[in-house]
């Protein structure tokens, strides 16, 4: 050992009082910068749960999350993002894909903790230091990884609509219906709030793949009706398209109807495949409207024989004698009508239950019966005068319309009431060349109508007065035109919190002259056919039913659907009430197939 | 009518006469529902009187100066005939919502043609009563009658 080693110990003891060459940590934080990808942030209240973040993740850092305060929203899936910080890179695509801008990034970045599984948080739902912090990273305005805009649907200018009853919407071409698919986020939102929870996001998707005839065997599988649907249906799946929230909702009803464009209905039997194994049992509906048909294919699927009995002349209900050719081209409606048809639906038409044959005889020739025939009496308004000869029912007007009759409007029309039979029959009267002019007793906001349908109504020159309440019938200065005498209406809201209602101002009245008066204030049900013990064991209400699981009523036999059933009042809604119903007769039927 | 009682006995036997009417009509109904409409008027009615009742033996006030929304569904309305036993909701609305408003106005006119008084505020307090009930049957019309308008 040499003597350096020898004195070692004793210089290094030298350096214990010496200055330390070790620089301590900064006693004040530095935070992260403004714009840092720190620890994620959510504003639960406005996520909708899509699960964009979800699928867009490349590390599968994010799982979608029960989250029980919102659970049962309407547009919310109930789910809430949880993020994984064992497997998260702090990229941001999740925060630029989310389509409610609800989740962002904080600048902070220490979080320390021997529990492991702290790191795997819900954001927003959970508490954390940070969800408050006002820096961090965030998209940037005008930056998004989804598409916010529509791709445009080329209509009919509205000087030329109003010429004919020629179609108005386009429809998209193949590029456009492409470029529109591409908008969905495919999260599902839509599928739970449709009321016959069509495969959207799978349908959409094969539009993108070109792969139309998958489309149409998807949308069979829950709706017989795409080609009317894909023109006319309320769409509520639009409503909560999370791509709408900041930007256009995607347009699943074009995109529907683009796929029943491209494909024949003489390809329809090739590709829907749809096989029929007799099970000797027989089921009768009354109506062939849209739930009675809905109805009558399922059925038909299940193997039962069906016979339906309708008083018009042709299927279709008010899909036919309700919806406008400009809106709903009858050869659309006659391509779903036919296929439903085509499996071998027996169809008795102008044949009315009650008199041609009787209700009971229905119940003991058939092992099951399916009622669906709509709310197709008009309400009357109940005011002096209203049996004049020049007032109209709406629904007439449009059945004449369908049936190749001239109604006989003249030029100068009135039309009372804000719902789409109004807007319907304020638009084939402008076709017939009238000036129109719609009343309705409450705000232009208040119409039950869909908002396209006023919009279009008034781009084709229908004048709307809201606030207008009429009072009074009277006979004009010669017998083919009548006065109307109606009043202004003060919106007063409702003491008890409802909606605002319209109260008449009888120091403003109003008298005018019309060739016709059209009454369109909305429809009740006709049930003459059905005896009163029946109407009195299901317990009708306000003139409609209130049926139970499966469609079902007070009678074991007997299911119900449609508008006269629910409170929608709508096709789509009709479909699956009358899908619905033939899973319960299959049900009561068949329950072998039903036990475990 | 001279005092506050004859005029709270008058309204009280005209919310039986109500209430009776509704029950010989729910009788004539030919479908249970109306039945059951009818009778939920009668019972109405019924509580009507009850409440003057209560005012009658000093438990409780008619409702003071305080102005009731008056949708005025009923005054242009057509009448109903109450015979007919194929009567429908709508028919049943409009009779209550008439009869409610003939109650109301002859109330109020009598209270018109008195000088300030007790009798005065009585008969205003009945035609308040009439009023709240003329917009239940109102609100309902309102509601479930004129959806598409």
């Amino acid at each position: 050992m040499s003597l350096k080693d020898l004195l070692s110990p004793f210089t290094v003891w030298q350096r214990a009082f010496g200055k330390p060459y070790t620089t301590l940590k900064p006693i004040e934080e530095r935070p992260g910068a403004k714009g840092y990808r720190g620890f994620h942030i959510n504003v639960a209240e406005n996520c909708v749960g899509c699960g964009s973040c979800h699928s867009i993740c490349q590390n599968d850092a994010i799982d979608m999350v029960p989250a029980e305060e919102y659970e049962g929203i309407k547009g919310d899936s109930g789910l809430r993002p949880r993020f994984d910080y064992g497997r998260c890179c702090w990229c941001g695509l999740c925060v630029d894909i989310c389509t409610a801008s609800s989740l962002r990034m904080s600048n902070e970045f220490i979080w320390t903790t021997t529990d492991p599984d702290t790191y795997s948080f819900t954001a927003g739902v959970e508490e954390t230091p940070w969800q408050d912090k006002e820096h961090g990273y965030r998209t940037a305005e005008g930056y998004n990884l989804y598409a916010p805009k529509r791709i445009d649907m080329e209509m009919m200018d509205f000087d030329e609509s109003v010429k004919s009853f020629t179609e108005v919407v386009r429809g998209y071409t193949e590029e456009q219906a492409k470029a529109e698919a591409d908008r969905c986020v495919e999260c599902g939102l839509c599928v739970a709030t449709c009321p016959a929870h069509m495969d959207v996001p799978d349908y959409i998707k094969s539009v993108r793949d070109g792969d139309y005839e998958k489309g149409l065997e998807l949308m069979y599988r829950t709706n017989p009706f795409p080609a009317s649907c894909g023109r006319i249906c309320t769409r509520e799946c639009e409503t909560v398209c999370p791509v709408g929230i900041e930007g256009d909702a995607v347009a699943i009803r074009w995109l529907k109807r683009f796929i029943v464009d491209q494909i024949k209905p003489e390809e329809y039997a090739r590709i829907l495949k749809d096989t029929i194994e007799e099970n000797g049992k027989h089921v009768a509906i009354i109506g062939a409207g849209p739930g009675g048909l809905s109805a009558a294919y399922y059925l038909r699927k299940y193997g039962y024989a069906v016979t339906i009995y309708e008083a018009e002349q042709r299927a279709g209900g008010m899909l036919r004698y309700g919806v406008p050719n400009y809106r709903l081209p009858e050869d659309q409606l006659d391509k779903d009508v036919d296929y439903i048809l085509s499996l071998g639906v027996n169809v008795k038409f102008k044949t009315k239950v009650g008199q041609d044959v009787s209700f009971e005889q229905l119940i003991e020739d058939h092992d099951a019966l399916f009622i669906s025939t709509g709310l197709p009496v008009p309400s009357s308004m109940r005011i002096h005068g209203e049996e004049h000869a020049r007032v109209l029912p709406g629904l007439k007007i449009l059945s004449d319309v369908t049936n190749g009759t001239d109604p006989g409007i003249g030029k100068k029309v009135a039309v009372i009431g804000g719902g789409n039979v109004a807007m319907d029959a304020a638009r084939v009267s402008r076709r017939m060349g009238a000036e129109v002019t719609i009343l309705y007793r409450r705000r232009i906001e208040d119409m039950p109508a869909d908002d396209e349908e006023i919009h279009e109504s008034q781009a084709e020159a229908c004048t709307i007065i809201e606030q207008a309440i009429p009072v009074e019938i009277m006979d004009a200065d010669n017998d083919q035109q009548v006065c109307i005498k109606w009043g202004e209406a003060e919106m007063v809201q409702d003491p008890k919190g409802g909606r605002p209602r319209p109260v008449l101002q009888e120091d403003r009245m109003h008298v005018e002259t019309y060739d016709s008066i059209i009454s369109a204030i909305g429809q009740g049900s006709d049930l003459e056919y059905l005896p009163q013990s029946v109407q009195d064991e299901c317990h009708i209400k306000w003139g409609k039913f209130n049926p139970g699981d499966y469609q079902t009523t007070e009678l074991k036999k007997v299911f119900v659907g449609g508008d006269f059933a629910n409170n929608t009042a709508d096709a789509i809604s009709a479909i699956e009430d009358g899908h619905h119903a033939a899973r319960g007769i299959n049900r009561l039927l068949n329950p072998e197939a039903y036990k475990d | 009518m001279n005092t506050v009682d004859e005029i709270l006995n008058y309204a009280i036997d005209q919310e039986q006469i109500a209430a009776d009417f509704y029950l010989a009509t729910a009788e004539k109904a030919e479908s249970a529902e109306m039945k059951r409409m009818l009778l939920e008027f009668a019972d109405e009615e019924l509580r009507h009187k009850q409440i003057l009742l209560n005012v009658q033996n000093g438990e409780r006030n008619l409702t003071p100066e305080q102005e009731v929304l008056d949708l005025k569904i009923s005054d242009y309305l057509v009448e109903v005939d109450t015979t007919d036993s194929s009567i429908t909701y709508q028919d049943a609305l409009i009779i209550a919502m008439k009869r409610e408003k003939a109650a109301f106005d002859l109330y109020d006119s009598m209270a018109k043609k008195l000088p300030a008084g007790n009798l005065k505020e009585v008969l205003e307090g009945l035609a308040i009563e009439e009023s709240k009930h003329k917009l239940f049957f109102e609100t309902q019309y309102d509601d479930y009658v004129m959806t598409h308008n």
